[in-house]
């Protein structure tokens, strides 16, 4: 049950993108582990075991999608912003100056930031509350590889990502996050 | 290239995940440049503090539910 307990928040999250209702996540989650049960002796440990896990989740979850006329446009679930820049363009110097697109004015250096205050329940509060409003594929993303350390390669494999897409999420949401970080730092100033 | 491309790219920098030229490329620009390097060390600091996130947890509900799903199969 170790696992279940440890890739079962995830599980739950990554079911919920593919179908309508938390009540469906539940029961993708059980088909799936059911499938793995039922698979188990079929693992070649060519991915590592909760990857292959995730892609039989992965693959219940769109197919009971897309019996629900759920079928989500990647855009919806990746974010719109995924060819924006992550950074305010007027921080940097325009095309008439001497040294275009560079820094105009040096970000705001939160180094000088209290560790105490940095590192501060307060501002995981607000990393955590970041994340529930980041499209649901770049928090799924940046939580499997930041907050659970997943490497980026098992990311891919599990939710059936190019490499590009996978990087450009996890740069999304990092970017994110860390503006929100910012700000919170900032406004103690 | 600018400081404006350069943040884009610190997150795959981070990752070691740039070509091996554009990797070099980064690292040349970021030990001249205060600016992309404030920006690199919020990143990495960003990431520290997602790894002191805690994870979620099933209801106890769900982990019953699972639970029943391993015994019927085990005994099924």
């Amino acid at each position: 049950m170790d696992l279940v307990e440890r890739l079962g928040p995830s599980m739950r999250r990554v079911a919920r993108m593919f179908v309508s209702t938390d009540a469906v996540a539940d029961e993708v989650v059980q088909d799936a582990w059911l499938g793995v049960l039922q698979g188990l002796a079929k693992f070649e440990g060519r991915s590592s075991l909760r990857t292959w896990i995730f892609r039989i989740l992965v693959n219940i979850a769109k197919t009971r999608g897309q019996r629900e006329g759920r079928s989500l446009p990647f855009a919806t679930l990746a974010g719109d912003d995924l060819d924006q820049p992550s950074w305010d363009p007027s921080a940097f110097l325009g095309p008439d100056s001497d040294a275009p697109g560079h820094w105009s004015s040096l970000p705001f250096d939160w180094r000088g930031v209290p560790e105490e205050r940095a590192e501060a329940a307060e501002t995981l509060r607000v990393i955590g509350a970041t994340l529930q409003d980041l499209p649901p594929m770049q928090a799924e993303v940046l939580r499997l590889r930041d907050v659970l350390g997943w490497s980026s390669e098992e990311i891919r494999n599990a939710l059936d990502l190019t490499d590009t897409n996978q990087r450009v999420l996890l740069h999304r949401a990092r970017a994110k996050v860390r503006a929100a970080v910012e700000a919170h730092l900032r406004s103690g100033e | 290239m600018a400081c404006r491309d350069i943040v884009e790219m610190v997150s795959d920098y981070l990752d070691e995940a740039l070509p091996a030229e554009e990797q070099a490329h980064v690292q040349a620009h970021l030990s001249t440049c205060d600016g992309c390097e404030t920006v690199l060390a919020q990143v990495r600091q960003t990431v520290h503090l997602l790894g002191r996130l805690e994870e979620e947890h099933l209801t106890d509900l769900q982990r019953e539910t699972l639970r029943g799903v391993f015994h019927d199969h085990v005994n099924g």
